[in-house]
């Protein structure tokens, strides 16, 4: 599971995003350099909804950061619209991001405890001085009504007063004011109870076709992501292991890792009794990963090849790219 | 859920409200000035009647002299905090939203004027700035008082300045603020709508103990004859105070309760401030 | 089958300033010795609160319990706080959905590990630290000797969880509860912690309380289970029975919002609308009427009683699921 390599790269003239070769490195105490980001390529379409999938220290969020230029990528270029993001002068990436916008994790600390949601709202409305005052109070009513949540009731209140679920969908509002063409969804459900997560899964569905919009969105949980996305691509340790549609990668995942995450997820019928064991051990620190494929410290197919050559992503079914020398079958 | 106040918290807020009367209206009230000598009262104890407080060895009246010193104090004491929290705050809240090269400069500067002690500071600066090279001449009192609000200052500046820098810290890791720089805010947008107001609490809660500590190092320096010429303040009063201990003890009692009433009101005040701020950090 | 923990008629109020909170209403439960009892609702539906009142760790003059509580043959409502606390660690203990709190962050695991075994066991320094790497092993930490000397902050969140339950069954407890134990985990640790709690429980022959907001992570791990909402229990069977024959619109609504992997992709989660009703002010009829999509008038009117449906299956409703009563859809 290395993951460098472009064969699932599309050259269409739909290609809104692409990402080639990105690197992210932070510096870690003692001269060390935490690799979260290796060289990854990938490219999102018009219209779709690209599904980042990996446990927590894969760099998945960074990934997602970076794309953002927050902060830019140690190296590696992010071309969206045609415009490389990386080689923008600041002044002109400030005004490059409003087209991409960013839902955070936890719906708490995302939104400005001492700002009432009408300001939270607005704020990047007065940004960007989009309309007069009155055509933004129009505005922030109307986002707040297409989330579902009442104007009269929540815009003089502050995001403390509310529940994750209610701030979740307050944020949304807030990414959707400058009417951006691609969403980044970072773990927006991960701390939201079952019942509410499938209210914001649907809501952002809703607001992927009112809108329009190009997602990305990151996610630990590949339940999670089956109903919405149209494209997934898995990470371990920086690196890519899969990619592919949806259906393909959970009907027959072809990386080791993929299908150790598809038998993590809980089933609710305890007539269907798991028969394998879940994935053992924890992923080893991005301080000093493992050489070759990434993944071979935790596979059950790994060999000698694997710690020798790092593999390349390759097409093993229509649509599929698996980064591993002993793909299953 | 409101808490109800207790006593210690009325009186700390009825006597601050006092001394700052008192700071702004002192010199409408109709009695003498400070400076006017009552020779037929000399050493007279206090509730002394036209002289409440009674008057010194000198022949001033204590309590004049309390209405004046409580100008000087305050206003030397919210001048350098407000100056130390301003200059303090800005260099803080910049260092910890830029970090880098810049926060480490700032920060060391912060580590060694914090290492040397506040009132060996001060002295050192009065002494150093407040002196002419021709000893004969007098130094006038405003280059005394200025040089003691430059020097109060600098000792405040760090003070704040870490305090500002440590919630700065902790507000910028949270997720709003990439989401405003997502958004595309600018920097100083950012810092004057997000982090200011979240960072503003906690430094008006240490502002106040900082009052109390720059009135402490106002009169210490009296006490050491290096503040206000003419012992104006309410350390200057203790000061003069301390020489007729045995004629007249009142004329040292009193400023030093003045003194310790203010201090203790502007502790009380910023760890009510504080509790008030936990409180509501806790519901975030 | 023996009782380890029987709980009856508990209720548990709150003073608030704008009333008094009524947070759990007339819990009956059996813990049979042994068994896993699995306690699910969403957030606010008193799962937790009902748990540690039972424990006794619920204190302050603004807290009133009410009911009996029976453990190991033993009254604990009658007992002191003191006879109580000595029922810690050798009788019940606990492990919490954030391990990275309930862990003192200045101290070693080894320290921290070792501590309870000194004060409640009797052992020495020597005896305790060995006795700690003994318990570390046995969650399946991997060398459990250079763990001990390691502080929180240097382990990942499934490390900390298995540091906490190590601490938990330290000495020999006969019940355990687990509030939302992998509720900050990742999926792949969800899954290795769930099997390690089970297995833990079967070897040391444990009782164990699994506090969840999602049924998937009940089906497998429990027994029995018990569905909570508004402060009462509205649903409690065995885990085969009740998965096999929901009675409660409620549980089956919580069961259908799972995001699933066998979901097509772009299908749309079924949701529970609404909320639950406000704690201090709730309806006089059954308190999940304006969420079910199969409310009836009396429904509004009369609070269901707990009814049994004769093999031990109870349930709260008018009008459960299998009916013969035509349902508006």
């Amino acid at each position: 599971m290395a993951g460098s390599g472009v064969a699932h790269m599309r050259n269409n003239d739909e290609v809104v995003l692409e990402v080639r070769d990105l690197v992210v490195e932070f510096k870690a105490g003692g001269g060390r350099v935490v690799n979260a980001v290796s060289k990854i390529s990938f490219d999102v379409c018009r219209g779709e909804t690209l599904a980042i999938v990996g446990e927590s220290g894969c760099g998945k969020t960074t990934l997602g950061k970076a794309v953002l230029q927050l902060p830019p990528p140690n190296s590696g270029d992010v071309i969206f619209e045609g415009t490389n993001l990386s080689k923008l002068p600041k002044e002109q990436l400030r005004s490059a991001r409003t087209a991409m916008q960013m839902v955070f994790q936890d719906p708490i600390s995302s939104l400005d405890p001492r700002m009432m949601v009408r300001d939270l709202i607005e704020e990047p409305l007065w940004v960007w001085e989009r309309g007069s005052e009155e055509e933004r109070a129009v505005k922030v009513r109307e986002l707040l009504n297409n989330v579902g949540l009442d104007p009269e009731l929540v815009l003089n209140r502050r995001s403390y007063e509310f529940s994750g679920g209610q701030c979740q969908r307050i944020s949304i509002a807030r990414s959707l004011a400058l009417e951006p063409r691609m969403l980044i969804c970072d773990e927006p459900v991960s701390a939201l109870d079952v019942s509410i997560q499938a209210q914001i899964l649907n809501l952002l569905q809703d607001m992927k076709d009112r809108y329009g919009l190009t997602m990305i969105f990151i996610s630990h949980d590949l339940a999670v992501v089956k109903a919405v996305s149209n494209r997934i691509m898995v990470m371990y340790l920086g690196k890519i292991c899969e990619v592919g549609s949806p259906d393909v990668i959970y009907s027959k995942p072809a990386h080791h890792y993929t299908s150790a995450l598809i038998n993590s997820v809980p089933i609710p019928d305890p007539t269907r009794k798991r028969t394998t064991v879940p994935l053992q051990g924890e992923p080893p620190s991005p301080v000093a990963p493992p050489s070759g494929c990434r993944f071979r410290t935790r596979c059950p197919a790994a060999t000698e090849k694997c710690a020798a050559e790092e593999p390349q992503l390759r097409e093993v079914s229509p649509g599929q790219f698996v980064a591993c020398h002993h793909p299953r079958s | 859920m409101r808490k109800k106040y207790t006593i210690p918290t009325y009186f700390a807020f009825g006597w601050l409200g006092f001394a700052v009367f008192l700071a702004v209206f002192g010199s409408f009230i109709p009695i003498d000035g400070y400076q006017v000598i009552h020779g037929d009262f000399i050493d007279s104890p206090p509730f002394t009647s036209g002289h409440w407080f009674g008057v010194d060895s000198n022949g001033y009246d204590i309590f004049s002299g309390i209405i004046n010193g409580a100008r000087l104090s305050i206003f030397i004491a919210v001048v350098s905090v407000g100056l130390g929290g301003f200059i303090g705050s800005l260099l803080g809240v910049t260092a910890a939203y830029y970090r880098g090269r810049y926060d480490s400069v700032v920060n060391t500067a912060f580590n060694v004027v914090l290492s040397v002690p506040n009132l060996v500071l001060a002295l050192a600066l009065v002494a150093v700035l407040a002196t002419n090279v021709d000893i004969n001449e007098a130094v006038p009192t405003w280059r005394r008082l200025i040089t003691l609000v430059m020097s109060l200052t600098i000792v405040i500046i760090p003070i704040l300045g870490r305090i500002a820098r440590a919630a700065t810290l902790a507000w910028s890791g949270r997720e709003f603020i990439v989401a405003a720089r997502s958004m595309g805010m600018r920097d100083r947008h950012i810092i004057s709508r997000h982090i200011v107001p979240n960072v503003l609490p906690a430094l008006i809660a240490v502002g106040f103990l900082a009052v109390g500590v720059v009135i402490i190092a106002e009169a210490s320096l009296s006490l050491l004859g290096v503040g206000i010429p003419d012992g104006a303040s309410w350390g200057g009063m203790i000061a003069r105070g301390r020489n007729d201990l045995e004629y007249n003890p009142h004329a040292l009692y009193i400023p030093i309760i003045a003194l310790a009433f203010t201090v203790i009101s502007t502790n009380h005040v910023g760890d009510v401030l504080r509790g008030k701020l936990d409180r509501r950090e806790g519901r975030l | 089958m023996n009782s380890m923990m029987s709980i009856g008629n508990l209720h548990v109020r709150f003073a608030t300033p704008f009333g008094s909170l009524e947070a759990v209403r007339s819990v009956d439960l059996e813990i049979p010795a042994g068994a896993s009892v699995g306690i699910v609702g969403e957030s606010g539906s008193g799962k937790t609160v009902a748990c540690r009142a039972a424990m006794g760790l619920l204190s302050g003059s603004n807290v009133q319990r009410d009911g009996t509580v029976v453990f190991d043959g033993k009254e604990l409502t009658a007992m002191t706080r003191e006879e109580v606390r000595n029922e810690f660690g050798t009788g019940m203990a606990m492990i919490f959905q954030d391990p990275m709190t309930a862990l003192n962050p200045v101290r070693r695991i080894g320290t921290q590990l070792s501590e309870s075994l000194r004060l409640r066991l009797g052992m020495d320094k020597k005896a305790a630290l060995a006795r700690s790497a003994e318990l570390l092993s046995l969650v399946r930490i991997p060398d459990p000797e250079a763990m001990l000397k390691k502080f929180p902050y240097q382990l990942s969140g499934g490390m900390r969880q298995r540091v906490m339950i190590a601490i938990a069954i330290s000495c020999n407890p006969k019940l355990l509860f687990a509030d939302e134990p992998t509720t900050a985990l990742d999926v792949t640790v969800q899954a290795q912690i769930l099997q390690l709690l089970s297995e833990l429980r079967r070897d040391l022959k444990m009782s164990m309380v699994l506090i969840t907001h999602d049924l998937g992570v009940v089906a497998n791990h429990t027994d029995f289970v018990a569905v909570m909402y508004a402060g009462e229990v509205v649903e409690q069977a065995t885990t085969a029975e009740l998965f096999a024959n929901m009675k409660m619109p409620y549980t089956q609504a919580l069961l259908n919002s799972i995001p699933n992997i066998e979901m097509k992709s772009g299908e749309r989660l079924q949701v529970i609308e609404g909320r639950l009703p406000n704690p201090v002010d709730r309806p006089k009829g059954c308190g999940f009427v304006t969420r079910c999509s199969y409310a009836q008038q009396k429904c509004h009117d009369e609070h269901p009683p707990l009814l049994d449906a004769g093999n031990g299956h109870l349930y709260r409703c008018w009008y459960p699921l299998g009916h013969t009563i035509a349902r508006k859809p």
